[in-house]
């Protein structure tokens, strides 16, 4: 039944295109392929049931059949079976979400490293206004880590889009606009972010709110934010999620 | 349907299971129906909302491979001629598991969908010692992690040689150490050890029955493990902060026990476990990148509840404590010598 569950749940998302809220692309083909193969199995066995004698049916389970379970190993079965059905049926009740904000902050957006794949110094050196265009959160955070020297970024178009985390430091002026990264599913998901110096923000938008941002790269002029460097932007779009929230 | 299988151990006529299962599913569909009408995004609070998407994760992407551990288990439980697996083995109890340590080179799946083929396994006439000597190195010796740990790290502070060497030297430890229990089958719960007793041969009914019949037990026996482990895993991530265990990092001591607990909370998959720990690699020390390497891709959270379901908890205690001592030892080795 729970098996039967989860693959309903999981083709239903991939239909509906919100299977990579939870695993990477690269695993949604194996993923529904599994999927399709446990809900074949499920119905295999139903149909056997139904086509088959009871008697015979319970004869089988009695071959089967393991030594009694004690009293405690039946109370735990009985609470993994509610833990399970709980879940079970949070998946279908509740609309698929990304992760927030909060995760975010809990997972340490001001440190622990960027993961790999986002832009070298060298590349970024040389780089045309057209790749800057086409640089994400991802590249820009890795830069940032690499160097804190203003004169690096002097010039360089930033458009980047993102969901916001409010600055730990400076939650009034400064705040985090955040992706996250994947490498196989929500569970590995680590943010990027990039200070962004806007003062009052919550005036006009409010944490989660997804944002298109321009602008460039300037000293951070907030007097608490632990980032030397913030984005100033020149224009704010409010926007809606991407389809595909995560960067990879 | 997988629920049938008595899972409180109560036999159950399984037609009204059957009919049960067949409401319930239809009620969550219903449910969802109108669900999806009446319930908004975002009515969750954030951090419960973040824990239902964890859980889903770790369950959604933890599936399929359970899966196809199933159906590679039903494959050699039922399909492969009898006795063909233990006659090709060597005799020598040592070279035996050293070559049961290399199966998970032909059979690439990851550590959750290794538990149903090491129970197959054992059904099929293995030992309990060389069952677990599969289970422990198959993670970390099969051609997908390798792979990924070489593309993720190369040469560099010799990560990717300790994961391989420090693997299969913990598994075959721990073989060696269980085989010699006098008892081995006290090593497993009452359960399995009655299904391993019942001799291949008195099964009834044609081979494909027999193979569905395995999928919804075995399905039905790791289910609600996989369900705990992954609530589990959820919540410790939603509650614990990653800060905690990244400001022990330079520590050549504490980073290693900093990396053993991410790596037991985080319950990522070996074969993509490389990429996840990369970028702490600029914060830690090579052999606390190895802990992490190491002892993730043998036990963590939804591990230890898919253990359960074939392994008593003294037995699960004892192993966790095995891995536990070998992989920090392995650890400071390496902080030592890089």
């Amino acid at each position: 039944m729970l098996v039967a569950v989860v693959s309903i749940a999981t083709i239903w998302f991939a239909v509906g295109g919100r299977l990579d809220y939870y695993v990477h692309p690269r695993y949604l083909v194996f993923t529904v392929i599994m999927a399709g193969i446990a809900l074949v199995l499920c119905a295999a066995r139903a149909v056997m049931i139904l086509r088959r004698p009871a008697v015979a049916a319970d004869h089988d389970d009695e071959d089967d059949d393991p030594p009694p379970a004690t009293r405690r190993q039946a109370v735990l079965s009985g609470l993994a079976l509610v833990i399970a059905a709980a879940v079970a049926v949070g998946m279908i009740v509740f609309p698929p979400a990304t992760l927030s904000s909060a995760t975010a902050l809990q997972r340490d957006i001001t440190g622990g490293g960027t993961p790999a794949g986002g832009s070298s110094l060298s590349s970024a050196q040389s780089a045309s206004n057209q790749a800057f265009a086409k640089f994400t959160v991802l590249d820009w955070s890795s830069l940032l880590a690499q160097t804190s020297d203003v004169s690096f970024y002097a010039g360089k178009p930033v458009a980047v889009d993102g969901f916001i985390t409010p600055s730990p430091t400076d939650s009034a002026n400064t705040f985090y606009l955040t992706r996250f990264v994947i490498t196989c599913c929500a569970v590995d998901a680590q943010p990027v972010a990039v200070p962004v110096y806007l003062p009052d923000w919550r005036g006009t938008y409010k944490s989660d709110e997804w944002l298109e941002i321009a602008g460039g790269f300037e000293a951070n002029q907030s007097t608490t934010s632990a980032a030397p460097i913030a984005l100033v932007p020149s224009g704010v779009k409010k926007v809606s999620a991407p389809n595909d929230p995560y960067l990879y | 349907m997988a629920s049938r299988a008595p899972v409180s151990g109560i036999p159950r006529r399984p037609s009204i299971a059957l009919v049960a299962a067949i409401v319930i599913a239809l009620g969550l569909v219903a449910a969802r129906v109108v669900s999806s009408a009446v319930v908004p995004a975002g009515v969750l609070p954030d951090r419960l909302q973040d824990g239902l998407t964890l859980g889903m994760s770790v369950l959604i992407e933890s599936l399929p491979f359970v899966v196809l551990g199933i159906v590679i288990s039903i494959a050699v439980r039922v399909w492969l001629p009898d006795g063909v697996f233990v006659r090709v083995l060597p005799r020598s109890p040592w070279l035996r598991r050293i070559v049961i340590s290399f199966v998970g080179m032909l059979l690439p799946v990851c550590e959750c969908g290794n538990v149903p083929l090491a129970r197959g396994l054992m059904v099929r006439g293995l030992t309990v010692a060389e069952s677990m000597t599969f289970l422990f190195a198959a993670p970390i010796l099969n051609p997908i992690t390798v792979i990924t740990t070489a593309q993720a790290f190369g040469w560099s502070g010799g990560i990717l040689v300790a994961r391989i060497a420090g693997g299969f030297f913990i598994a075959n430890l721990l073989g060696w150490l269980f085989s010699r229990h006098p008892d081995p089958e006290s090593l497993l719960t009452p359960r399995f050890a009655a299904e391993c007793r019942l001799p291949a041969h008195e099964e009834h009914g044609t081979r494909w029955a027999r193979s569905v019949q395995l999928f919804s037990t075995e399905a039905a026996n790791l289910l609600p493990a996989l369900f705990v482990g992954s609530v589990a895993a959820a919540a410790v991530q939603t509650l614990v902060p990653r800060s905690i265990l990244v400001a022990l990092g330079t520590d050549p001591i504490w980073s290693v026990v900093a990396m053993i607990g991410l790596s037991f909370i985080i319950s990522v998959c070996s074969t993509v476990d490389a990429f996840f720990i990369l970028p702490f690699a600029t914060t830690f020390l090579p052999g606390s990148i190895t802990a992490f390497l190491v002892f993730g891709a043998m036990i963590d959270i939804r591990m230890i509840a898919l253990l359960r379901t074939t392994f008593s908890t003294r037995t699960i205690v004892q192993l966790f404590a095995v891995i536990l001592l070998a992989t920090a030892a392995l650890s400071w080795l390496v902080n030592l010598v890089s």
